[in-house]
């Protein structure tokens, strides 16, 4: 591991993988955390929602506890739909096709987390073109990510025009990826035997007037007074273990972008976007405002050409690599030792595991109709949290 | 002055949708797509033996590259069984996520897009089984989903079908096995995950009880 060292807890918290405690400069021996069952007050209603249900992308159990309109406490079981997926004795080529399918809807977020733990284990310089090509990648895939999660606030609102013009920028921005990538979820980027990235000519005029059309309809949502107040004062939390947007909409400058090494986000002058609501709203102004953020890097980046790709055909070697990465839902760390080229053990520390924590305590207090909102802003994926990676 | 009129800002866009099915698709995916090739290339799930490809095996991985190669056609679905013709009027449906990554999904939500909006074609997802048509099926299988899928499916009312979307639901992927279930579909939309192309076709051809 050239970057990370085993130490005590050095930086900010990240959250754990199965033998680690994450850490921003450090990975430390694990801290066992129990999670007691919530106390049950005598007459008190246990609502069971899902976990198949309408509303919800993906399975999941939540059980909210309340005596009455005001919700008590929040407990969400991501385990119903939980996948086991083996690397473990896999080539890095084969564990690669596993590991894009962890999350596929932010499969380009684990292939830069991976590939960037391959670079750090087998000592091997750090590819420029390849870092902007994985940059391109995940701003194409945070833009979209987001505008998934601001049109998913608009839908329990009942704002169907907003709801389908941001759906309509979503399918825009998933067909600019499939125009550069191949592939509408980037799936199989860097498998390919020759390059099979490229830029079309007139992307970046396609993408300025997504840009340009998206900062309309948010300028609007902000002007709503209805929209707003289904936000404002909505899960509120500020704790310093928030990762990703919650943490930014709570006032902290925490963005694996600024604060790992493992992609150069420099030369591109990024800064962070901070909020201090603390609540959904904050949590929303955030995710508006990084798709601009994400917009410069991504117009920057293919206005200069074709970047390159990562080539797993062939890689031979033994190491430990360790690799921190800004997924749009936050921080997303993996550790892989590889034994001459196969993978020997590889962990994840997945955002929407802090996500679903912020979500529960956020909750309390507040009454049922906060519910889809609250749960929408934090961008939360069953598909990370509910797997066991072996 | 900016407005907050929501539907005037909805006229103002204009009309999005695309005339697919009637047309041809306006930007089609490479991957996935049918493959045409020869030859026996690697493929992680056996998706081509014997120079055959089969589409609900194949994860889009591009292994198979540069001996097969995406044709850009979208139809990669298979359609078996009889249908009620009553579904033509309205074809209600209802998502059931076994075990995905997310994309499948995703991508099935993508049909209300404004590009494709299903509505047009008289398709609805409902937030219940009990007034479902179809229940579509997604993922590999998981223990705790199954008994859920199970239940889920006794509550339709009859008719009701079976959608097995995706190469998980179908066949496993890479991921694991397919849920029990979906070995009970009538219809199977591959892809990994299966664009909305591919869906709306699928379903369109499926309503209207076409083979």
């Amino acid at each position: 591991m050239q970057y990370y060292k085993t130490a005590r807890g050095n930086g900010r918290y990240i959250g754990q993988t199965r033998s680690y405690t994450i850490y921003s400069d450090s990975i430390d021996s694990p801290v066992k955390v129990e999670k007691k069952p919530a106390d049950i007050i005598p007459g008190e209603l246990v609502f069971n929602y899902g976990p198949s249900t309408g509303g919800m992308i993906e399975s999941v159990r939540i059980a909210l506890s309340t005596p009455g309109e005001m919700i008590r406490s929040v407990a969400v079981d991501p385990t119903y739909k939980l996948r086991t997926i083996k690397l473990s004795g896999l080539s890095l080529k084969d564990a690669f096709i596993l590991v894009e399918r962890i999350n596929g809807y932010h499969s380009s977020s684990y292939q830069a987390a991976f590939l960037k733990a391959v670079e750090d284990a087998l000592l091997t310089e750090q590819n420029t073109g390849l870092d902007e090509e994985l940059i391109l990648q995940m701003e194409l895939e945070r833009i979209r990510s987001h505008l998934n999660v601001l049109e998913r606030l608009c839908e329990p609102a009942g704002f169907g025009v907003p709801y389908h013009q941001i759906a309509q920028m979503r399918e825009e921005v998933t067909r600019v990826i499939s125009s550069i990538f191949g592939h509408r979820y980037f799936f199989g980027v860097h498998n390919t035997p020759k390059p099979s990235v490229r830029i079309p000519s007139g992307i970046v005029t396609r993408t300025k007037d997504i840009e340009t059309r998206f900062a309309l309809l948010f300028e609007s949502l902000q002007d709503s007074k209805i929209f707003v107040n289904r936000l404002q004062g909505n899960g509120k939390i500020e704790k310093v273990w928030l990762v990703g947007p919650a943490a930014r909409a709570a006032g902290y400058k925490y963005d694996a972008r600024i604060d790992s090494p493992s992609l150069d986000y420099g030369r591109y002058g990024f800064e962070p976007y901070i909020e201090d609501g603390k609540d959904a709203f904050a949590r929303f102004l955030v995710r508006g405002n990084e798709i601009f953020s994400s917009f410069a890097i991504v117009n920057q980046i293919i206005s200069n050409g074709r970047p390159d790709q990562a080539n797993l055909m062939n890689i031979h070697g033994t190491g430990i690599g360790a690799a921190r990465v800004e997924s749009p839902q936050g921080d997303l760390f993996c550790y892989l030792s590889i034994n001459n080229g196969s993978v020997e053990r590889i962990e994840f520390c997945s955002p929407s595991v802090s996500n679903i924590i912020a979500f529960e305590q956020s909750m309390q207090g507040n009454i049922f109709t906060d519910f889809h909102f609250n749960w929408e802003s934090f961008g939360i994926w069953i598909s990370e949290a509910g797997v066991e990676i072996e | 002055m900016r407005t907050t009129i929501w539907f005037l800002k909805g006229l103002r866009n204009g009309k999005k949708t695309e005339k697919f099915p009637k047309a041809h698709p306006e930007e089609p995916p490479l991957w996935p797509s049918k493959l045409a090739g020869n030859g026996t290339p690697e493929c992680p799930t056996n998706a081509i033996e014997q120079g055959k490809w089969n589409a609900g095996k194949c994860i889009s991985c591009r292994l198979c590259l540069p001996d097969y190669k995406p044709t850009g056609d979208q139809s990669s679905f298979r359609v078996s069984g009889k249908f009620p013709g009553i579904l033509s009027r309205s074809f209600y449906l209802y998502p059931v996520d076994s075990g995905t990554c997310g994309a499948c999904n995703t991508e099935l939500l993508s049909i209300l897009a404004p590009q494709f909006d299903a509505s047009r074609l008289n398709i609805f997802f409902t937030n219940t089984p009990r007034h479902a048509d179809a229940l579509v099926l997604m993922g590999v299988y998981t223990e705790g989903m199954d008994q859920v899928i199970s239940r889920a499916f006794e509550a339709m009312p009859d008719p009701k079908l079976i959608i097995a979307l995706g190469a998980c639901a179908i066949s496993g992927g890479i991921i694991g096995k397919r849920p029990h279930l979906s070995k009970d579909s009538v219809i199977e939309i591959a892809g990994c995950p299966p664009s909305p192309y591919t869906i709306l076709e699928a379903l369109l051809r499926a309503r209207e009880g076409k083979r």
